[in-house]
């Protein structure tokens, strides 16, 4: 197992392991009663910002009954019920939640499912509820660091089932879908305790990140304090809830055109028109246009695609990866998404 | 079939549009402008079909990615750098 692992949910087996009876030996009519200890745990996880889910290798009916029992109902997502192996389930927990295999831990009774997820799912991290217990409060399952974004992960994926849902029994076209999304981008200068938010967007983010280089704590604080940076912060709401903070730019004010030396943005709003919106702003504000720095990889090619949207193109090539893009004063912006409501809040 | 018509059925699936009404727009139109409206997201799908489908890549040889100014610029450049 590797150090740098972190854990995103936990998907949990049920008879043996939730609970300690096997649950189509019941009535039929109600689950059997899960263990305290279980349920905690759980809870403890979850204000970690780690989701739960199940893999239970039993009827598929079984799923209408755990659906109808709000104690199980509101801790598990993405539960998986039926006679298939474990492995697949995990899969499809993770394909549904948007996240790698290698961000699971697994927790069964029965060595036989241990070891058949470890033989065919070897990214996930397989434990007994024994582990599980023993390990509770040590990485990864304990994450080193601790920020109100992370912490707020399982209510975001409430939220965006509800989106999710919204979105597909919606009859009218894309945009007006977003329009009824009512999103507001609430953009201020950062604060010092938005330091560890940062730092995680900054080495989180590849798709929209233009450099994928990443400040060291100190060097993001020195840049806090300094009159000569410009360290914007973004918050994206809508009618399902929040995003949390999900921008941010490390800008260098200058006489001239102000210098983006990064750019970054959750992918959790990438299609939102939010990077728009979010650059469109930086312009306005620099009052001088704007350049970024910018290092392709295989994974930002939207956020370039984005930059020459708004007309920039290399004035300027440091080194054979990176590049200053900008663009010639007066260059109009494109369009604002008109589904979008950027606030100014005080820093 | 053209390079031409392909490049534009492309882009039709790109931005979700009927692909008769990307056939009749002028060459010269703005892949950024009104008509085709393309977006970021839309324009990165693009260009990995186009990578997929002539074995060009738009990316990788364009810094500036110039080749998505117009529908012409970027059929263009793929007739140019085809192999």
């Amino acid at each position: 197992m590797s150090s740098g692992r972190s854990v995103k949910c936990v998907v949990w087996d049920l008879d043996g392991t939730v609970w300690d009876e096997v649950a189509i030996e019941g009535d039929g009519q109600s689950l059997p009663t899960p263990r305290p200890d279980v349920l905690r745990a759980i809870d403890v996880l979850a204000e970690r910002g780690i989701l739960s889910s199940v893999a239970s290798r039993t009827d598929p009916s079984l799923l209408a009954l755990l659906k109808s029992t709000p104690e199980l109902a509101e801790r598990f997502v993405a539960p998986q019920l039926g006679w298939g192996d474990k492995s697949d389930s995990l899969r499809r927990i993770a394909a549904e939640l948007g996240i790698g295999l290698d961000t699971l831990a697994f927790v069964d009774d029965t060595a036989f499912e241990r070891a058949e997820v470890a033989a065919r799912a070897p990214e996930v991290l397989v434990l007994s509820p024994e582990e599980l217990a023993a390990r509770l409060d040590e990485p990864p399952l304990l994450p080193p660091v601790l920020t109100d974004d992370s912490r707020a992960r399982v209510r975001r994926y409430r939220e965006d089932s509800d989106r999710k849902a919204a979105a597909a029994s919606f009859g009218g076209s894309r945009e007006d879908f977003l329009r009824d999304c009512d999103m507001r981008l609430a953009v201020r200068e950062a604060r010092p305790s938005d330091l560890d938010r940062l730092l995680e967007l900054a080495t989180r983010t590849h798709r929209l990140n233009s450099t994928g280089e990443v400040p060291s704590a100190e060097e993001l604080r020195s840049m806090l304090a300094s009159p000569e940076w410009f360290v914007p912060v973004a918050r994206l709401t809508d009618r399902f809830g929040s995003y949390g903070m999900i921008g941010a730019a490390l800008v260098e004010r200058r006489d001239a055109a102000w210098r983006v030396h990064l750019l970054a943005l959750s992918c959790r709003v990438a299609g939102r028109g939010v990077a728009l919106a979010f650059l469109r702003w930086l312009m306005e504000r620099s009052g001088a246009g704007i350049e970024v720095l910018m290092r392709p990889t295989s994974a930002n090619l939207e956020l370039r695609v984005l930059f020459r949207q708004c007309g920039m193109r290399v004035v300027e090539q440091p080194a054979h990866d990176l590049a200053v893009l900008g663009a010639p004063a007066g260059t109009p912006p494109p369009d604002a998404p008109a589904w979008l409501t950027i606030v100014e809040e005080d820093s | 079939m053209s390079t031409d018509a392909v490049v534009r059925e492309l882009i039709a699936e790109a931005i979700g549009q009927d692909e008769a009404v990307v056939a009749a727009l002028p060459g010269d139109t703005r892949l950024f402008g009104p008509e085709v409206g393309l977006s970021s997201l839309a324009g990165a799908r693009l260009l990995d079909s186009v990578r997929e489908r002539f074995g060009v890549d738009v990316a990788a040889e364009d810094l500036n990615l110039d080749a998505l100014e117009s529908i012409a610029s970027l059929s263009g450049f793929v007739d140019q750098h085809q192999r």
